[in-house]
């Protein structure tokens, strides 16, 4: 009978391929347009998906699972600053273009200058504190040579230190926290991968290696600084701490397969889920204990959670958002970026102008044009992509300026 | 390079049957055409040097494999540019068993689909799919044995209800 299934299947492959759609006639100039546009957008994304999180940046304006979540007290699809339809040509006629977001959320948005005097092209990686950006400057593409801080309020820059990497290895996931910037590297030790956590005075200095007894087997993928250790969890599941001057690794119990999301807040599966689970379904307080399961129904794809909320997809319907509990769901509008940034911020297609992109806030219902050029004659062009989690600072590139969001800042 | 015209050759040659191997791995024809749009960016980006090493169409077939299987859903930066035409020929397969194969490997985790698809449509050999994917001889064995037994007990099938294959 096993010869029988594996005919069968091969038939049945054969014969479902022929439903397959067939290529438009444009498709390979469709597909030069958009490989040209990306060698120019890369870069943006890596900035903009960077969001990174502040260990003190807990004053996000929505709490735990368990606590007073901020409800979604506006469906964004009837706010008059949203799309009102999904992205067909009749929705078209109904989009008014939000206003710019510096006039919307005024306190959280600032523009620096793309050229800064003294250093390089960069990247702002993370919010230091309130009013200070950490910069990051590249040797070759993506590998960081340098990071500096800069003063929102003054607009100086000054180096914290020089970082020098060895080859196909780079610095990541900064943390700030303690007096201290911490990073980490990923590098290939007989086919796995093992990390290295760095750290560094915020006044400046040289980066020094923290030590662990043991190597830390895994890639990092999210670091955050609580008290005086450092929590990180690694891509292949487990939440671990080490103090920051050093010692032995502990893992988090009951934390095994887990990513941090928010510290206190971990979960299961991590944000990337290959097999189409919903990422952070399982929430777990590693200071409480307390859990949260996040509803998931049948036939929902793309499912991505919060602390508080989740996002998601079902197949001819437009994407909702609500509660982890599954209450409060309103539909969403039909061009959104799958990201959720902070349990509440989305990013969105506009239908005018081409190539346009708005913010929106998905518990107000407010939204902010970011004020992105359509492509130019070569079909380059930006695209603001949101992460999950603590994500604080967003931005990309305008002309000749660098644009800032301070997402905790938004109320 | 940007404008090559062996690659727009290529993609009108080949676009089909690449959507139609897109379309058996994902099992729709929103990740069929997603996939075979994000695996020609990616070749196109790679043209020259693809050119000389070795063969776009295995390239592309590679990355559309590797792509299914990978976390790149979630981060996809792009949505389809071409709009799927209406009336797609949705039609019922020729027979029960074929249509109730076909639903149970819509249950299949995306690696499992993807060796059955290349064992029992590319016809590759294992050997073949462990350098496709990039995952050891030992894992697409078991990974087709699960596969299988899972579509086995689905299928209402005359071995499925006592379990015996395999």
């Amino acid at each position: 009978m096993n010869d029988d299934l594996e005919d069968v299947l091969r038939r049945t492959l054969g014969h479902a391929s022929q439903r397959a759609p067939q290529a438009p006639s444009t498709l390979s100039s469709q597909v030069m347009t958009h490989s040209l546009r990306r060698r120019t957008r890369v870069q943006t994304l890596v900035a903009a998906l960077a969001v990174a999180v502040v260990a003190s940046g807990a004053v996000v304006a929505v709490r735990g699972a368990g606590g007073d979540p901020a409800p979604p007290v506006v469906n964004p699809t009837q706010a008059p600053s949203s799309v009102t339809a999904t992205p067909s040509p009749s929705g078209k006629q109904a989009f008014v273009t939000p206003e710019p977001i510096e006039k919307v959320w005024p306190q959280a948005v600032w523009k620096i200058p793309a050229k800064l005097p003294g250093i390089r092209k960069y990247q702002p990686r993370i919010f230091i504190d309130d009013r200070t950006l950490l910069l990051e400057t590249w040797g070759s593409f993506e590998k960081a040579d340098a990071i500096y801080a800069y003063d929102l309020d003054g607009g100086q820059v000054r180096k914290i230190t020089d970082i020098r990497t060895p080859k196909g290895v780079f610095a990541s996931g900064y943390t700030a926290g303690a007096g201290r910037i911490v990073w980490q590297t990923i590098d290939e030790v007989d086919g796995g991968r093992v990390t290295e956590f760095w750290s560094v005075p915020i006044a400046g200095g040289r980066p020094t290696v923290i030590n662990t007894a043991a190597p830390v087997k895994g890639g990092g993928d999210k670091l955050t600084v609580v008290g005086d250790k450092l929590a990180f969890s690694v891509i292949e599941g487990g939440v671990f701490t080490v103090p920051l001057g050093g010692g032995t690794v502990e893992p988090v119990a009951g934390a095994e397969r887990h990513h941090i999301l928010r510290w206190p807040w971990v979960g299961t599966p991590g944000e990337y889920t290959p097999n189409k689970e919903a990422s952070f379904e399982d929430l777990l307080n590693v200071e409480t204990g307390e859990t949260s399961k996040a509803v998931v129904r049948p036939g929902e794809q793309n499912v991505r959670c919060g602390v508080t909320t989740c996002v998601g997809e079902r197949r001819g319907s437009p994407s909702f958002y609500r509660l982890r509990d599954g209450s409060q769901e309103r539909d969403l509008p039909g061009s959104a970026f799958p990201g959720l940034a902070a349990d509440r911020f989305q990013t969105v297609f506009s239908p005018v102008p081409r190539g346009g992109q708005y913010m929106i806030d998905l518990v107000t219902g407010e939204s902010g044009d970011l004020s992105l050029s359509p492509p130019d004659a070569k079909g380059q062009s930006i695209v603001v992509q949101l992460g999950v989690g603590d994500s604080r600072l967003v931005s990309y590139p305008i002309k000749d300026e660098h644009v800032v969001i301070d997402l905790t800042k938004i109320r | 390079m940007d404008d090559d015209p062996r690659f727009a050759d290529f993609v009108a040659e080949r676009a089909d049957a690449l959507l139609r191997y897109g379309y058996v791995l994902s099992g729709n024809s929103h990740d069929a055409a997603d996939l075979t749009q994000e695996a020609l960016i990616r070749l196109h980006r790679a043209w020259s040097r693809v050119r000389r090493k070795q063969d776009p169409e295995s390239y592309t077939r590679m990355i559309m494999a590797r792509l299914h299987i990978s976390t790149w859903r979630l981060r996809r930066r792009e949505r389809l540019t071409w709009d799927l035409p209406e009336g797609l020929h949705l039609d019922v397969l020729p027979s029960e068993v074929e249509q109730g194969l076909w639903q149970a490997l819509e249950g299949l985790p995306r690696k499992q689909r993807a060796v059955l698809v290349l064992r029992y449509y590319e016809q590759l050999t294992d050997a073949e799919i462990s350098g496709v994917l990039g995952i050891s001889r030992g894992t697409v064995r078991s990974h087709a044995s699960l596969g299988l037994n899972k579509l086995r007990s689905a299928v209402s099938h005359p071995t499925a209800a006592n379990g015996s294959a395999l």
